[in-house]
């Protein structure tokens, strides 16, 4: 009798959710991993650079054992990280370029299963390592016809085992980002859907054609051209893009023009699919971009494609107008919408909680309440990380029993702080367009 | 001459029909004939002529075994890019060569086998042959890697590798078995996790290091 009880006046929740939801999973990522780490490995000869590296190398190598969607993870919190230390960064994203690869022979074989035929038979050259990791396949080069192609192969299982990974995950996840088994799960479950959808080589295909095709018109971007005919449930055939890797063509010294040019590219890409297309590339992360002659941006990797529904749209994206804009009624309406606050709140939690929001709103909202943004600016990203470390550890956001913050925006959000995050390693001057009704 | 290349064909032959029969027999009823007389009977052969190519259902059973192996054997060798794969890159070959194989015959396969105890404490008589086969070819390419530097020469141990890959494959068989997953990617998966442990332990590994020094040391007291 007493065992139902509580179970009815406790709605289960997600402190990743109500926590940062809105600021980002970053957030409560990165206060967390200090602390907990911070906690647990003391020793004083270490300088607190030497740990976070320790650590992000334990933590790397432990997830890029387990592959898959496990990467991935790996991945999306350095992703979400983008206000964590610089070292956990570093080691995260390097899940992108350096993970174990497929024998040749279960290429083959995965080739056989597709066409018949082994890679020989459909390309005229095919290497039989693979050039280039990704998070769930490995990168092929193959010509034919005096053409070169990039041929991802997923790695066999990757499908089934996305929620069995998950759950091999959950221990690690628990114990760095100090969540418990209810919070982590409503997470995964998030993630869960966007891992099953990359894994669907087809899709990605259906979807890299139609959002680079509405896209092409942007100047200094680029997109391979992607052959249906030559791509399966888990192999994908695209155009080989010659040019460097974000990060490697940072370590060229490029000049503040050129940097200019491939933010702006940025900034324009992501600005025409949010506002126009409604559907975005949810995985701004270096790895999917290349820097081609004439200073170009290639875009390779359409594996995460978030919707942005339409009501979602108008309520997230009032919130960049300057706060003079808006007035205390339509703010509480579009609050309200996008479950930052709700009926089950009192009046002093709601004002608590429309306070902190309101400083996080118009903390990520500055870049558009210029005409023009220096991404180079590191001290506008301390404060973001700083607000981030502050929610993580605040005691009113740890009480609430309440989830903050629309599903929506998890991606969005992340979106987001990987834009701004790439803005910032380029150290690039953006002019920051909005769209019409926000002007 | 020309009689005894008649004879030879009509007793292969006939032995094909045998095991042709013998298969169609499992698939149909899901157990193996009751008796060589009632299976002669119907395949309209005397019990006797039976004995002429095999002595029991067990022979019967593996020359199935056989026939997978060379079916399995002379695909993988027909792969133009074989001959330049390394040892380990040949066995994985094979192994994914081989399940493809074992897929066609996947009904069969699981009448018999299915319910069977773990293989590698009773390994079947019928499967000894196939295991012959299996270990002449890991010999093969345990000598090539070893020649090649990929396999470390072990003494006493090394002489078992072949042993060991074939308990690697028991396990591949009896992981395939059991597998429910599409297209099998899960004994893909297996194949591919199970031939890199065996080759990271008979590969240069701390071990030998380990041992490298401590006979160094022992040597130079």
């Amino acid at each position: 009798m007493s065992s139902s009880q509580p179970e009815q006046d406790h709605i289960p929740t997600s402190k990743v959710q109500r926590a940062s939801k809105f600021i980002g999973t970053g957030a409560k990522v990165g206060g967390n991993y200090i602390k907990h780490y911070a906690k647990k490995m003391v020793n004083p000869s270490l300088s607190k650079e030497e740990l976070h590296a320790n650590n992000a190398q334990d933590i790397y190598a432990s997830l890029s054992e387990l592959k898959g969607s496990a990467l991935k993870v790996a991945q999306m919190m350095s992703m979400d990280k983008n206000l964590l230390p610089r070292a956990y960064q570093d080691k995260f994203t390097m899940a992108q370029y350096s993970a174990p690869p497929l024998s040749y022979p279960l290429v083959v074989r995965t080739f056989q299963k597709a066409f018949g035929v082994s890679p020989e038979a459909k390309f005229e050259t095919f290497t039989t390592s693979a050039v280039n990791a990704a998070s769930i396949g490995q990168v092929h080069k193959a010509t034919k016809n005096g053409k070169t192609y990039a041929v991802k192969v997923q790695y066999p299982g990757v499908a089934d085992s996305v929620t069995s990974d998950l759950r091999m995950v959950k221990p690690f996840a628990h114990r760095l980002l100090n969540m418990n088994e209810k919070e982590i799960s409503h997470y995964m479950e998030e993630v869960e859907e966007k891992l099953l959808e990359e894994t669907d080589y087809q899709l990605e295909v259906k979807r890299s054609t139609e959002i680079s095709r509405a896209c092409r018109h942007l100047p200094h971007l680029n997109f391979p051209v992607y052959y249906p005919e030559l791509s399966s449930e888990r192999i994908i055939t695209m155009d080989w893009l010659e040019g460097d890797h974000l990060k490697e063509w940072l370590q060229t010294n490029p000049a503040q023009e050129a940097r200019n040019q491939i933010g702006q590219a940025l900034w324009d890409f992501y600005h025409h699919q949010v506002h126009n297309l409604k559907k975005v590339h949810a995985d701004p992360h270096p790895g999917n971009f290349i820097v081609q002659e004439n200073v170009t941006l290639g875009v390779i990797d359409f594996g995460c494609v978030k919707v942005i529904p339409e009501d979602f749209y108008r309520g997230y994206f009032s919130l960049i107008k300057k706060d003079s804009l808006l007035n205390e009624a339509q703010l509480n309406q579009i609050f309200f919408d996008l479950d930052f606050i709700s009926d089950l709140d009192s009046a002093e939690e709601q004002a608590y909680f429309k306070g902190v929001f309101k400083e996080m709103i118009s903390l990520l909202g500055k870049p558009f309440h210029a005409e023009a943004f220096d991404f180079a600016d590191d001290a506008y990203f301390n404060q973001i990380y700083a607000l981030g470390d502050r929610v993580a550890r605040d005691k009113m956001f740890r009480n609430s029993r309440q989830a903050r913050g629309s599903r929506h925006g998890l991606f969005i959000n992340r979106t987001y702080f990987g834009l701004y995050s790439l803005l910032n390693q380029l150290k690039a001057n953006i002019s920051t367009t909005k769209p019409d009704w926000l002007q | 001459m020309e009689n005894l290349d008649i004879n030879t064909n009509q007793l292969a032959e006939t032995r094909n029909r045998i095991i042709d029969a013998f298969i169609e027999h499992v698939l149909e009823t899901g157990k193996q004939p009751v008796s060589v007389y009632k299976f002669a009977k119907n395949l309209g052969i005397t019990e006797e002529e039976f004995y002429h190519y095999f002595t029991s259902f067990q022979g019967v059973k593996g020359a199935v075994w056989d026939r997978i192996f060379d079916e399995t054997y002379a695909t993988m060798r027909a792969q133009e890019v074989y001959q330049a794969y390394s040892a380990k890159e040949k066995l994985l070959s094979f192994y994914y060569t081989w399940i493809e194989v074992l897929k066609k015959h996947r009904s069969y396969l699981l009448a018999l086998y299915e319910g069977h105890a773990d293989f590698k404490k009773i390994t079947p008589q019928e499967v000894r042959s196939f295991r012959e086969n299996f270990k002449t070819f890991a010999k093969g390419i345990i000598l090539e890697g070893k020649t090649e530097g990929e396999i470390v020469d072990r003494k006493y141990i090394s002489d078992k590798y072949d042993e060991a890959l074939w308990l690697e494959t028991l396990f591949i068989f009896q992981f395939w078995l059991r597998d429910t997953s599409v297209s099998f990617e899960k004994t893909d998966v297996a194949i591919e996790k199970s031939v890199r442990l065996a080759f990271d332990l008979i590969g240069r590994t701390a071990v030998d290091s380990f041992v490298d020094l401590a006979k160094f040391l022992y040597q130079s007291k």
